[in-house]
């Protein structure tokens, strides 16, 4: 009744003339409170307070009431009851329900979302010693899964949410402070005030044709506008180390073990007497050290009621636990916004990061100090390099480090700067242009040295590489939000464009005329020995978009979301190069209901659904037309010339189109005991169609393999988070978090049919070690079952061999019966890497000013391919595993005779196949507040000083490194070949003041 | 209102000024929309037909493997556990997730590919030198053909694909016999439209005389011994071509693109690179000084195999301890070096560019091997008195000024002077990567190997196995060979 009455009001309201003007000031109590929205229910009036908090609003006749709204605060109707000046304390909203979350072009309470969302505030992300956001973020938002692969310095993590939705890229979209990146490897952790996880399609559908794994939001600092100014000062320091090393065989161990495999593959034994060399030289010893990490952060912020700022200085350093490895990074950041005029306001965002590192081939020294014998020392007596080429056929590691010169630097500049207009009382026009651009050089010198025959270089060489990237970012969005009566709307929609390009020069000579850093330079070198190269690197590729979403919120009760976006990419071709991308949210805030208990044991319920459809364009530039490679000239004449030679090397594909994913997601959020203890979770369903992935074509087609739309992906789960969080007192405060991450991955379809989809590569003489069959996991590994060892001659003729095998070689299993071993029918599924379940605890314990905090990550029911274990081109080192060999009936099931190499080793079995489970204290800090009483005579606000360690304890299976072995596709993942960069174990200390 | 009208101009602008951001196409490059356009344009892509012959998945690694190491003519070499796949290849104890065959197949096949884009595209280039054009299009037959020949002589049965972009991904295996008609047919076609031969920077091109010598190996291989004997005889009449007065001289610089050259695979080692091969690394020299890695050794049976004094064992065969070609005496009394032989005709003199930058051509046919085929094919066809004319010459050269070695051939018997003609091929192109190719064609592969290699398996290892990743994406249109 009450809704028909509003709406006759609204058709109305033009009628309406009399009206009278009520002023007054909104306020929280004590402070001001600028840009409350001031609406009469029922008419178009309305307006926002000023900066002392004032307002005046027209009221019509037959307003009979004002509805103050404020994001942060709850909402407030006040009968107007023919008062002319209204003041009003606004009640901020209670802690965690009406929570700001950042979503796409804009806030929402959290309250309103009807997606789903997971925020991590910025003060929970800088316990981990890192310059990388990803790494602080592991195991704190369900659905989202962080993977620092590698130890390397200044290494970014990968991050994967809800699954790999793909066979491409699975890398989500990046937004920050509306500017939006492929990656935040410049973003420094302590600048970060909030980062928000869009995991639905609710979410999602407004960044379109980017969105479909998943969008994260990050928003920085700004400077307050209220209060005095402040200094703050954070600095650590501490050490780290390699977590966990490689078991290997000594030196005696591995002579005894080469001897065998010398008499078994038929030769005589190489070495006289194994105990002679006892334990030789622990390669990974050699390669790894303990390293330092530093940073140091200076902050200012201030700001007044027109306007605010936030500066930031850091420096970062972290040494390697690889010697010779080492990176630095200075940012700086300044977001500022002030307001010119009542209804203009102008601010920017930037960062401007310089990093300069030191980087060592991580691949060939790891690969090199698993693969090198024992028994050559590091250095010989007379100071010269260990010959590791004379039995293991593969370079000194430590040679590898000491000839290494290659050093990189790097320019960014990452910001945006922006207009807001407000019109027409509830309307904001923002225009915002933002750019990211990087320089980079990277140079490598490598002297003349001679360490063996397959580690020398004859002659000095030099090469450089400058690179540029820039993107820009112009988005032109109108938004809106309006409140009348029980009623609240608001909405965005906008029209954005952005462009990406780079370009790169390298240049390279040999023979300089010096080998100091001072004769790094081209013209040191011969001209004669000149190369140089160049062309578009970095992306060349475009997007237009037309975006729009309304929130509809009923009383507090009912809430709707719909929005979209046209997106239109140069990456695909004219009959494809627009998609649309729709999705819809509802919400039930069942605790708002009239009926609900609110003194009950659940004080909150909301029921969330949410259907859309987002797409992913992570593919190649131009990948629908065959493009001519050049560089493919020959020789001829009697005087030899070379001629150029062009032709195409890859097929394309002029039909492709977006890969579309539809996801349904249904969500509850319960609070228990007055929102002690809080629970959310969601199950959803993801169907990726037409994946584009230029999946391998066989060899005789003689190019490269297409882009095509070849396959649909599920992946189906449950985001389970939950925390319990409680102030027993002003002394005393405890909380302990959890979140869960179910996910089920499977190719539901590919190419139409129910074939095999090989990718993968061992390393191994070609052999390729996943398959993405329909019905499998995406990537799942793909080889023979270990059934046992041929122990005897009679196991020999009655079991069948694959090819011609010897006693003591593996035995697969028959699983088709057929009476023959072959790739065709007795190749199974032996796991997959990507995991069942993904946990993350944090809790922590605050007694006066000490406090305790630990985040746990933990991973189950994933697998690893130890794949460097099958590569055996020489008489490598072992893993200590191998010394459980066969040798003679009964001495092993499960590890063949020892050989060199050969079919037991480089044909993918089981036996390669290792748990990649593993749970992980990943952090504890112990921190201690000091009294007031002392900061106040030192003058600061406050002081704190911390301990912490990172990656303390690991409980795996998996005999690597670290089974967290991800690339940037799904066939990679799992694989080790042995050249991951290791994570390290850190111990810090460090200091947080403000002034 | 007069922000709103701001707002609507800058909307207005927005839209107008940025829709050509999605409008783009590739910088630095053609696409193959705006290439095939220019004369130059196709010879660049014939040049890129040969620039596949020159790789490391055609003519060197795996290459050598499936030609000479897996016959009797030579050993893997190297260190024992260096290249492990080759080890599999000389034993017959290969599977077909061997990285032998998979190399070549993928390295041929992508020379096929090149080549249809070519026949396919240069007769549409607008405003082309017609000549120029037939003479291109005709260059690429032939090395088409070439292409097809090593895998049909590999594999049997292949995917006969005759135009760049097929329909469909799965394609079956064609009969051989097609396979072969189809190498003939280019061959002719190459044979009427390429000249006798090239001046200046077109020297090494293909030319009639190969196209009509490949022809006569082509019909060689399938016992068609008239049509052998025909084409061999046309080129041998036409005098284009004469053997070398010195045997070692042929693998030195001076030999490439001599008289006896019938077709080369161009290579030279320029400062910056671009134009070396990793053939001559491969079986180069390995030990310190290190002259490459050692593969390839001539084996025993190989160096029996030659006839007392044959000067032809010295300028085949390196042995540590001797004078290298080019004078140097680098591996004289060196301990340092690892194996005792090594591959004399894959030996090149120091260069530029490191061991990887080999400049040496690979000599893929040359007129001795033509004489041979001429005897070959002639004394199947009963005509064994003309055949000798042809066989002798060869062996005339290969003695050279010492009269007391090498004696003139006068048996007429033709069973005895096929086996003569045999081991004439063999000692004469030994290690040239011919052996293998002419033991399976003459049926005496299992006879000639199993003495020496207990696993070869009569009926299977003639051929080589389809590569397991090739029947796998093939998603099983392609079946495997019999016994794999």
């Amino acid at each position: 009744m009450r809704h028909i009455y509003t709406i006759a009001l609204l058709l109305c309201g033009g009628i309406a003339t009399a009206q009278t003007t009520v002023t007054g000031t909104v306020t929280d109590g004590s402070q001001p409170l600028i840009g409350v929205s001031v609406q009469v229910p029922g008419s178009t009036s309305g307006t926002v307070t000023d900066f002392d908090g004032s307002y005046a609003v027209s009221v019509p006749q037959g307003g009979d009431s004002l509805v103050f709204s404020y994001i942060g605060y709850q909402r407030q109707a006040v009968a107007v009851g023919g008062r002319t000046a209204i003041d009003v304390v606004l009640d901020e909203a209670s802690e965690v329900l009406e929570e700001i979350v950042v979503v796409g072009y804009g806030v929402q309470q959290k309250s309103d979302l009807t997606g789903a969302v997971g925020v991590v505030e910025g003060e929970q992300l800088t316990d981990i010693p890192t310059q990388s956001l990803g790494q602080s973020l592991q195991g704190k938002v369900a659905g989202l899964q962080i993977i620092p692969s590698s130890g390397t310095p200044g290494a970014d993590a990968i991050f994967r949410i809800r699954g790999v939705g793909t066979l491409n890229n699975a890398d989500p979209l990046f937004v920050v402070d509306g500017m939006i990146l492929n990656d935040i490897s410049f973003l420094n952790p302590q600048d970060v005030a909030s980062v928000s996880v869009l995991k639905d399609a609710s979410a999602t559908a407004i960044y379109g044709a980017r969105g479909a794994n998943g969008v994260i939001i990050i928003t920085t600092k700004q400077g307050n506008t209220t209060g005095p100014g402040q200094l703050t000062l954070n600095a650590y320091a501490g050490g780290q180390e390699v977590v966990r090393t490689i078991d290997l065989l000594n030196a005696t161990e591995y002579a005894t073990l080469i001897n065998e495999a010398d008499v078994n593959e038929g030769r005589a034994p190489r070495f006289a007497d194994p105990e002679q060399y006892g334990e030789g030289t622990d390669w990974q010893d050699a390669v790894f050290r303990s390293a330092p990490i530093y940073n140091l952060q200076l902050g200012f912020s201030g700001g007044s009621e027109q306007g605010s700022f936030n500066l930031s200085a850091n420096y970062f350093r972290q040494e390697g636990i690889i010697e010779g490895s080492e990176f630095d990074r200075f940012t700086v950041r300044l977001n500022s916004t002030r307001e010119v005029k009542d209804w203009l306001t102008v601010g920017n965002n930037l960062s401007l990061v310089y990093n300069t590192s030191d980087n060592v081939n991580a691949g060939g020294i790891l690969g090199s100090a698993y693969r090198a014998d024992p028994i050559t020392p590091v250095r010989n007596a007379d100071g010269t390099f260990g010959n590791t080429a004379t039995f293991s056929s593969t370079g000194n590691p430590v040679a590898t480090i000491f000839y290494a010169n290659n050093e990189s630097e790097s320019y960014r500049a990452v910001g945006n700067a922006y207009a807001d207009v407000r019109f027409l009382d509830h309307f904001t026009f923002r225009s915002s242009f933002g750019l990211d651009f990087d320089y980079d050089r990277n140079q490598n010198f490598t002297p003349v040295f001679e360490v063996s025959t397959i580690q020398r270089n004859e002659e000095s060489d030099f090469s450089v590489t400058n690179s540029y990237r820039r993107n820009w970012l112009w988005e032109n969005t109108v938004s809106f939000t309006n409140d009348w009566s029980v009623h609240h709307l608001d909405g965005v929609a906008g029209i954005t464009y952005q462009d990406n390009f780079g370009e790169y020069l390298e240049g390279r000579r040999q023979r300089l005329i010096g080998e100091d850093p001072s004769f790094f330079y081209l013209n040191s070198g011969d001209p004669i020995t000149s190369v140089n190269e160049g062309g578009p690197r970095g992306g060349d590729w475009g997007l237009t978009s037309y975006l729009a979403r309304a929130n509809y919120v009923f009383d507090d009760r009912y809430l709707l979301t719909v929005s979209g976006r046209l997106d239109g990419s140069s990456r695909f071709g004219a009959n494809n190069k627009y998609g649309f991308f729709p999705s819809v949210g509802l919400g039930w805030n069942v605790s708002q209901e009239d009926f609900w208990n609110d003194g009950g044991l659940i004080s909150r319920l909301k029921l969330r659904a949410s259907w859309g459809r987002t797409g992913n364009d992570r593919i190649g530039d131009f990948a629908y037309v065959p493009r001519v490679a050049s560089g493919l000239g020959t020789v001829f004449g009697r005087e030899p010339v070379l001629l150029p030679g062009s032709t195409v090397t890859a097929l394309a594909n002029p039909d492709l189109r977006w890969e579309e994913t539809t996801q349904t997601d249904l969500g509850v959020e319960i609070g228990l005991l007055d929102n002690r203890f809080l629970l959310e979770a969601d199950v959803y369903r993801k169907v990726t169609g037409g994946v584009l992935f230029s999946a391998p074509i066989p060899d005789y087609l003689g190019a490269g393999a297409p882009v095509r739309n070849i396959a649909e992906v599920l992946n189906r789960g449950l985001d389970l988070s939950a925390s319990w969080r409680e102030t027993r007192s002003s002394a005393f405060s405890y909380s302990l978090g959890g979140n869960l991450s179910l996910v089920h991955n499977e190719v539901l379809r590919l190419d139409g049919e129910q074939g095999d989809f090989f990718a993968g590569g061992l390393g191994v003489g070609g052999q390729l070690g996943t398959n993405s069959r329909a019905g499998f996991a995406a990537g799942s590994f793909f080889g023979y079952e270990l059934d046992g060892v041929f122990q005897t001659e009679e196991e020999l003729a009655q079991f069948p061999q694959l090819g011609v095998q010897q006693l003591g070689d593996l035995r697969f299993r028959d699983q088709n019966g057929d009476g023959v071993i072959n790739a065709d029918g007795d190749r199974v599924v032996l796991g997959s890497a990507i995991p069942d379940a993904i946990l993350g605890i944090n809790g922590s314990v605050a007694y006066r000013g000490l406090e305790l905090s630990f985040d746990v990550t933990g991973q189950f029911g994933n697998e690893v391919i130890n794949a460097k274990k099958m590569a055996r081109f020489g008489a490598y080192n072992y893993e200590r595993s191998f010394l459980d060999r066969y040798t003679g009936p009964g001495t092993s099931d499960t590890e063949p005779r020892i050989t060199l190499g050969g079919r037991n080793t480089e044909t993918l079995s089981s036996r390669f196949v290792e748990d990649g489970s593993y749970l992980r204290l990943r952090n504890v800090t112990l921190g201690y507040r000091i009294a007031s009483g002392l900061t106040d005579r030192l003058q600061m606000q406050t002081l704190r000083i911390y301990v912490a360690g990172t990656n303390l304890l690991t409980s795996q299976e998996y005999s690597g490194y670290n089974p967290e072995i991800y690339n940037d596709t799904v066939f990679d993942n799992g694989i080790d070949r042995g050249g991951i960069y290791p994570i390290a174990r850190t111990i810090t200390g460090g200091i947080d003041i403000t002034f | 209102m007069k922000s709103f009208t701001t707002l609507l101009v800058l909307a207005g602008l927005a839209i107008a000024s940025c829709s050509e951001v999605i409008d783009r196409s590739p910088q630095g490059e053609y696409t193959l929309d705006n290439f095939f356009q220019m004369e130059e344009q196709a010879v660049q892509s014939v040049n890129a037909v040969y620039n596949q012959l020159r790789q490391w998945q055609t003519h060197v690694f795996s290459f050598i493997g499936m030609t000479d190491i897996v016959s009797d003519d030579s050993d893997k070499g190297s260190t024992p556990s260096d290249g492990l796949f080759l080890q599999e290849i000389d034993e017959f104890t290969l599977t077909p997730t061997n990285v032998g065959p998979a190399t070549v197949w993928g390295g041929y096949y992508t020379g096929v590919f090149r080549s249809n884009l070519a026949v396919e595209r240069i007769p549409d280039v607008p405003e082309m030198d017609e000549q120029l054009r037939s003479r291109l299009i005709g260059e690429a037959r032939f090395l088409r053909a070439y292409y097809y020949f090593n895998l049909v002589r590999w594999f049997g049965d292949v995917p006969l694909i005759l135009e760049p972009f097929p329909e469909g991904l799965e394609i079956p295996r064609t009969p051989r016999d097609q396979v072969y008609a189809q190498i003939e047919a280019d061959l002719r076609d190459a044979l009427a439209v390429l000249p006798a031969s090239y001046g200046g920077v077109d020297v090494g091109r293909a030319t009639s005389g190969a196209a009509q010598a490949l022809l006569a190996k082509v019909a060689l291989t399938q016992g068609n011994f008239q049509m052998a004997a025909d084409n061999a005889l046309a080129v041998i009449n036409s005098g284009r071509y004469a053997l070398l007065p010195n045997y070692s001289t042929i693998f030195t610089e001076a030999g490439e693109n001599s008289s006896e050259s019938i077709f080369e695979v161009q290579a030279a080692a320029f400062e910056i690179g671009g134009g070396g091969s990793q053939y001559n690394e491969v079986q180069g020299v390995r030990g310190t000084p290190n002259l490459g890695w050692g593969f390839n050794r001539p084996s025993d049976d190989l160096v029996a195999a030659f006839e007392p004094g044959d000067p032809r064992r010295e300028a085949t065969i390196l042995y540590v301890g001797e004078v290298l070609p080019d004078g140097s005496a680098i591996v004289e009394d060196n301990p340092n070096i690892d194996g005792e032989r090594f591959n004399q005709k894959a030996f090149v003199p120091d260069h530029p560019g490191g061991n990887g930058n080999g400049p040496g051509n690979i000599r893929v046919f040359r007129y001795a091997d033509l004489l041979l085929i001429a005897a070959e094919a002639l004394n199947e066809l009963g005509q064994s008195e003309e055949a000798l004319t042809y066989l002798n010459q060869v062996r005339a050269r290969a003695r050279g000024s010492n009269a007391s070695v090498l004696p003139d051939i006068a048996t007429t018997s033709q069973a005895e002077l096929r086996d003569l003609i045999y081991h004439e091929r063999r000692v004469e192109l030994a290690l040239e990567q011919q052996r293998w190719f002419d033991l399976v064609r003459t049926g005496r592969a299992a006879e000639e190997l199993l003495p020496l290699r207990p696993n070869f398996t009569p009926g299977t290892n003639e051929l080589f196995p389809i590569p397991q990743s090739e029947i796998d994406l093939s998603q099983g249109a392609l079946t495997q060979n019999p016994g794999y």
